[in-house]
């Protein structure tokens, strides 16, 4: 015997390309909603890996110059400031301090780069506490740099595919015309280091002769130290800024959030027009079956027979659309991924958006509830049908 | 529509939205640094381009991959010079009429990254020369209009004749009357005529279907 599922199914094929116009337009509502959530996810967990890969919580840089990336970029390594080295061991006697980091980076200019040429960077790094707060880098050739002076570079995996260089490759730095020999490939880490060229610290002090001067210091703290109290105490060394990862954060994400409750307002008017079109759908079919409605209820189908009917039509729509949306969401989510990165200021590195099974399940079933609200009325209507004015309706 | 349809448009559009997801992690390509300005600079008259991507893992995978160093001479090395290199190929037009093709290729350097582009016309001769990026201590000498003059005109025919390993040539091949503007120069300007060789058999395979084929030889000594 047929059963209320199989004619509910076939009743959807009876308008094949309503039901499929419907169920599209059911499909686009979810894809945008997985996606968002999914970008709700993803970046907050990149951009708290971006900055936990940092290694340090703070970073204490000379006054007036907060982001070295920038000042490169608009200057190059004249725009730099400097601040003694001597700080690090001051902030190191601090008792928050687990241990401290210091940093140099310099920029030269290469006019053979491009067509009216660019900057190269490089960062000088402590070979003793450096690799140790970046515990989780990994080689894919070689190793860090044999002594604290040596003439030897470290590459992220693309500076390295970008330069073509291996372990036992030399390097030269443009503008110094000074030769180091790569000791190191480092595996891709999804972070800013990919992309960076390290050296020893002393011996970029002693290329650029930068001595006794740093551009940052990272510091890490204690595990129960607290960080509010230690950026208050930083804060009173002179000629210093101090930069509060955590801060840093929630600087960022503040400011994505204001962008993301537009979009999520979008994503709300997207299925409201698609619950309009369900309802809009299903009503359309009620009316139009009117009759044939009418003679299930004089052959003795009762109002809940009825009502199920039409609901389980709207069901099967939303089911549809949603899982379609969702298929999409996932199928396209790297494409989703380089679209936002194109549109936003900054985007951390790694994946920015991030749907899991949960995820895409939640918003099938909030897809199916929002068609079910959406059926209700066309349901109800279809049930209130009274069989001899329903017939007749077709004869006027 | 018919339900023969839906499933053929249904077909389409997953096709396309699974084939077309980039793959994150790719191997670095080479690009050009500013194509609006660039393709304006190096083809000069021209007033548009297409941009178009290939890696030989697409194209032919590993036969392909064996083929192209066969044909190169010299086995492809170390870490970058990868089955999935991604390709730029810019299809330069005229008005509505494709006037030629801008490609370029990273090689590894003495000192660091080469990249080598060149202008080709539509029958794959050498229009323009450009080292987009040469670190090097000679990078003035090799950047030079002169050096660069001295490619003008040249094909993949020439450059069959000119051993990448060895970086000898056939006296009667057009490669011989490019010159190393300083002893000191000799690797980058070996590296600089490999990736320019490599880059033409990449191109002959991608876009001018195998024309300069018949005129392979494995030891770059033989005529076609």
């Amino acid at each position: 015997m047929i059963t209320i599922y199989q004619v509910a199914y076939k009743n959807l094929l009876r308008k094949r390309t309503r039901s499929i116009l419907t169920v599209f337009g059911i499909a686009l509502a979810a894809w945008v909603l997985v996606s968002l959530l999914g970008f709700n996810a993803g970046y907050e967990l990149s951009l708290s890996r971006d900055i936990d890969s940092l290694g340090y919580q703070i970073l204490v840089t000379a006054k007036g110059c907060p982001y070295e990336a920038a000042t490169l970029m608009l200057k190059g390594g004249t725009g730099l400031r400097y601040m003694p080295q001597s700080i690090a061991e001051q902030i190191k006697k601090e008792p928050e301090v687990e241990d401290v980091t210091p940093m140099l980076m310099q920029a030269v200019f290469d006019p053979n780069k491009g067509e009216s040429g660019g900057y190269s960077a490089y960062l000088g790094v402590d070979p003793a506490t450096f690799p140790k707060m970046k515990s989780f880098l990994q080689f894919k050739q070689g190793g860090w740099f044999t002594a604290p002076d040596a003439f030897e570079a470290v590459l992220g995996y693309e500076a390295a595919e970008l330069e073509q260089r291996e372990v036992g490759d030399l390097l030269l730095i443009a503008e110094k015309e000074v030769e180091v020999k790569v000791v190191g490939v480092l595996k891709r880490t999804g972070t800013q280091d990919d992309g960076t060229i390290f050296l020893p610290l002393k011996t970029v002090q002693q290329i650029f002769g930068t001595d006794n001067k740093l551009t940052g210091l990272g510091i890490k703290l204690k595990k129960d130290a607290n960080l509010a109290q230690f950026e208050e105490k930083m804060y009173q060394l002179p000629d210093v800024q101090v930069v509060s990862l955590t801060q840093v954060k929630q600087t960022i994400m503040t400011l994505v959030s204001t962008a993301r409750v537009m979009v999520f307002s979008i994503a709300v008017i997207a299925v409201l027009i698609s619950a309009v079109g369900v309802i809009n759908t299903v009503l359309m079919s009620v009316m139009e079956r009117r009759q044939e409605i009418g003679i299930l209820k004089a052959l003795g189908a009762t109002a809940g027979d009825i009502f199920t009917l039409i609901w389980l039509e709207t069901m099967l729509l939303c089911a549809a659309g949603g899982v379609v949306g969702a298929a999409c969401a996932v199928a396209t989510s790297t494409m989703t991924d380089v679209f936002i990165r194109r549109i936003l200021p900054y985007s951390p590195s790694g994946g920015l958006v991030r749907i899991n099974p949960q995820l895409v399940v939640l918003t099938v079933i909030a897809v199916i509830f929002i068609g079910l609200l959406s059926g209700a009325y066309p349901s109800w209507k279809a049930c209130r049908l009274r069989p001899i004015e329903a017939i007749r309706s077709q004869e006027e | 529509m018919t339900a023969r349809e839906w499933k053929r448009f249904a077909s389409a559009f997953l096709l396309v939205m699974f084939c077309s997801t980039p793959v994150l992690f790719a191997a670095v390509g080479c690009d050009l640094n500013d194509p609006d300005r660039d393709v304006a600079r190096l083809f000069p008259g021209s007033s548009g381009y297409t941009t178009k991507y290939f890696t030989i893992k697409e194209q032919g995978g590993i036969s392909l991959f064996a083929k192209i160093q066969d044909r190169l001479g010299d086995s492809f090395r170390g870490l970058y010079e990868t089955i999935d290199v991604p390709y730029t190929v810019y299809e330069v037009f005229s008005g509505n009429q494709k006037v030629g093709y801008i490609h370029g290729v990273n090689e590894k350097g003495r000192y660091g990254g080469i990249q080598v582009f060149l202008v080709l016309d539509l029958d794959g001769v050498i229009r323009n020369f450009y080292f987009q990026k040469l670190t090097s201590r000679y990078a003035k000498n090799l950047r030079s209009e002169e050096f660069e003059k001295q490619f003008i005109g040249l094909s993949l025919k020439d450059f069959y004749r000119y051993d990448v390993v060895t970086g000898t040539i056939t006296a009667d091949s057009g490669v011989s009357r490019i010159k190393n503007p300083l002893p000191e120069a000799e690797e980058d300007f070996r590296a600089a005529l490999r990736g320019t060789k490599k880059n033409l058999i990449l191109m002959d395979e991608f876009v001018f279907g195998n024309r300069y084929l018949p005129y392979f030889t494995s030891r770059g000594d033989r005529t076609p």
